[in-house]
């Protein structure tokens, strides 16, 4: 086969490439700068001289390690949380449709995803707070809540393609729900919990608004909210708010490359049905 | 609810498993999990600027008074924190609209009793009354004003032999001057609306318009006002707005595209000579420029020299919310934050003026000039800042500078205004 080359589609590609690797290269170059070369108006210059300065301010700025470590375990505990929770919940609903319990609350849990956080937002606090739960905790458990409408959506749309007879057969064998679910449908699941979980992960990873008003005490705060000091009218120091967004980019796009075959799977995967 | 369906044997059992496992997961969460108020007290303070200073100045009051525990919280959503009941012990934030609903609902406790309200610059009272106050309470103490005026470029001036104009035909004479030396009299940076609000718009009219009496006759008319109403934005400010746009003659050409960080640049580099922009803006040039010899003179807008005065705003007040439960350990952090070394340091260092009577006068050399119109207490509060932020002035005004009709604008804003008042 001959390699030709399709001009228009390479030409519109190589277009959206670039609107990536621009603000990505002005990224990592704005964070090696001085705050007076960050400030000069050309954002596409070299850092000259580059100093480390705006990622040790950044560092200190935002504490780190506490506020990546809190992120870390919201992150963790949502995308954990929604994988099993939507998986067992459209696994129930998927193989119990023709009663009427199970199809009500599949579309119970649908009703959830039009309301947005911030319609629920002031009740969320007062409840939160109310139980106790006004710490990441609280924030986790409710990213797994707001996740689980849609993933519970694409789960069943996926089992419903899984053959029944595979099933059949280990039930004819012995085993209990409990079993088939863990032993078989789960893992059969595996390319839909990648979906759900980068979904999950990304909703979680990124959110700023639940974070900021359901947790109360600020020292356990998570990296977006904290970044938030970066966003001020009246002083530009990009310099230092952006060594601040690479530190806080650069898990994601590390855990990118390392599931980029499971993502690149998943995404079609959430395509088809 | 739809009822439950006959469900096979395990059914019930399994389903109450799983309810129990979750239970005990979300207990098994919320135990590991520190308690999320401890018994600090939360100073809130979220300037990006000064929180290295303030971390500072709590190590300072913790050696002074090791019983009080104070942690400093830069990020706490306000209307989260008064919602659960647990905001922060004592904040220290811009005085705006964001605080001026909880003075007005009564949510800040009374600091009137303190020795330092005393010390307060009684002229400041009115201003902060105008802003939102709650009936026989001092609710906020000043911390820290902001004055600002024209950011002049004194070098391009004396090269050009010009003066620092006291009237609005001599401000008309210095930018066809400028204009005629080719060099760009105003610097305007159209893209962010805030920065014509603050700057032309607050300027303008400020410098015309009597702000306090006109909000104060403004709130009372409340939605009465429109067209015919003896108060209107149409018939008060339309002559400022007019003369705002004959300044919009002499700014650079290409203003539409041009933002905060460009204007700094710009400004900084020299490439013009006036730039309408608060103290704020000092730092950031000097970022560029450290040696630039920046003035700042207060926009005349009448005939009468006399008539000038500054733009001010409370950048920084002290509260103390009433439901917190460490009044005590609060009040006494807002005594220290406002004695005087540490509130004069805290000012000088950051461009702002102080509020108390005992306040020693600036020292930037910019700022230094407008000392005595802040010391004669003539000063306005922006008319930007007076308007709630459900009406969007700022939009309105960047619409003016590009070209919309000024009595439209003016008519919808009394129209806003009107319609905001019925509702509440």
């Amino acid at each position: 086969m001959s390699r030709r080359v399709d001009v228009p589609v390479t030409a519109t590609l190589l277009l959206c490439t670039l609107a990536v690797l621009v603000p990505l290269y002005v990224t990592v170059t704005m964070a090696f700068k001085t705050g007076e070369q960050a400030v000069d108006g050309n954002a596409f210059s070299l850092p000259s001289p580059a100093t480390f300065d705006a990622l040790a301010e950044a560092w200190r700025l935002t504490s780190f390690p506490r506020a990546f470590t809190v992120s870390v375990l919201v992150t963790l505990v949502s995308v954990v949380g929604t994988v099993i929770l939507s998986s067992a919940a459209s696994y129930a609903v998927a193989r119990n449709w023709d009663r009427r319990l199970f199809r009500w609350s599949f579309f119970y849990l649908l009703g959830a995803m039009f309301l947005p956080f911030p319609v629920l937002a002031l009740s969320q606090v007062r409840l939160t707070g109310l139980v106790g739960l006004d710490n990441p905790a609280g924030v986790a458990i409710l990213h797994v809540m707001f996740q689980l409408s849609f993933s519970t959506l694409l789960y069943t749309a996926f089992l419903r393609s899984l053959p029944a007879e595979l099933e059949e057969s280990a039930r004819l064998d012995g085993a209990t729900t409990w079993q088939v679910f863990w032993r078989l449908v789960f893992p059969l699941l595996a390319p839909m919990s990648a979906t759900v979980g980068i979904f999950a992960f990304l909703a979680s990873w990124n959110d700023f608004m639940m974070p900021s008003m359901i947790t109360a005490d600020p020292a356990l705060q998570t990296l977006p909210v904290v970044q938030n000091i970066f966003q001020s009218q009246f002083s530009s120091n990009y310099d230092v708010a952006f060594a601040s967004y690479l530190m806080a980019m650069a898990p994601a796009i590390v855990v990118y490359l390392f599931t980029q075959r499971w993502v690149m799977s998943g995404v079609t995967q959430g395509a088809v049905k | 609810m739809p009822e439950p369906s006959p469900s096979p044997s395990k059914g019930p059992s399994r389903r109450s498993f799983l309810a129990a496992g979750l239970v005990g997961a979300g207990l098994a969460l919320t135990g590991c999990a520190p308690s999320g108020r401890s018994a600090a007290v939360s100073f809130y303070q979220s300037k990006p600027e000064v929180i290295g200073y303030f971390d500072e100045l709590l190590a300072r009051f913790r050696d002074e008074r090791p019983g009080i525990r104070v942690a400093h919280d830069v990020t706490t959503d306000l209307s989260a924190g008064f919602a659960r009941s647990a905001p922060p012990d004592l904040g220290c934030s811009n005085y705006n609209f964001e605080i001026a609903r909880f003075v007005e609902h009564g949510a800040l406790s009374d600091l009137g009793d303190m020795p330092e309200a005393d010390r307060v610059n009684p002229d400041l009272l009115p201003l902060i009354g105008l802003t939102a106050s709650y009936p026989g309470r001092t609710s906020v103490l000043p911390y820290s004003l902001m004055v600002a005026g024209v950011l002049y470029n004194r070098e391009i001036f004396d090269r050009h032999g010009l003066e620092v104009p006291t009237t609005w035909s001599e401000l008309l004479d210095v930018c066809e001057a400028l204009a005629g030396a080719g060099v760009t009299p105003i610097y305007a940076t159209y893209t962010e609306p805030w920065t014509i609000g603050q700057g032309l718009f607050d300027y303008t009219a400020g410098g015309m318009v009597d702000v306090t009496a006109f909000f104060q006759a403004l709130a009372e008319q409340g939605a009465d006002t429109g067209p015919d109403s003896p108060v209107s934005f149409r018939n008060q400010f339309r002559e400022p707005v007019e003369r705002m746009l004959t300044l919009t003659r002499y700014v650079n050409p290409d203003a539409a595209n041009k933002g905060y960080g460009d204007g700094n640049l710009a400004f900084a580099r020299g490439e013009a000579a006036m730039y309408f922009q608060g103290p704020w803006a000092l730092a950031e040039i000097a970022k560029t420029s450290p040696e630039l010899d920046v003035g700042v003179f207060p926009l005349p807008m009448t005939e009468d020299p006399a008539d000038r005065k500054v733009r001010v705003n409370v950048d920084l007040a002290l509260w103390v919310p009433e439901m917190s439960p460490r009044q005590e350990a609060a009040r006494e952090l807002v005594s220290f934050l406002l004695q005087p070394d540490v509130v004069d340091t805290y000012n000088a260092d950051n461009l702002g003026f102080g509020v108390t009577t005992d306040a020693p006068p600036v020292t930037h050399p910019a700022l230094v000039e407008v000392q005595p119109y802040y010391d004669a207490a003539q000063f306005y509060l922006g008319p930007s800042q007076l308007v709630p932020e459900s009406i969007p002035l700022h939009n309105y005004v960047q619409s003016l500078v590009t070209g919309a009709d000024p009595d439209t604008v003016l008519r919808t804003l009394d129209a806003d205004w009107a319609r905001l008042a019925r509702r509440s």
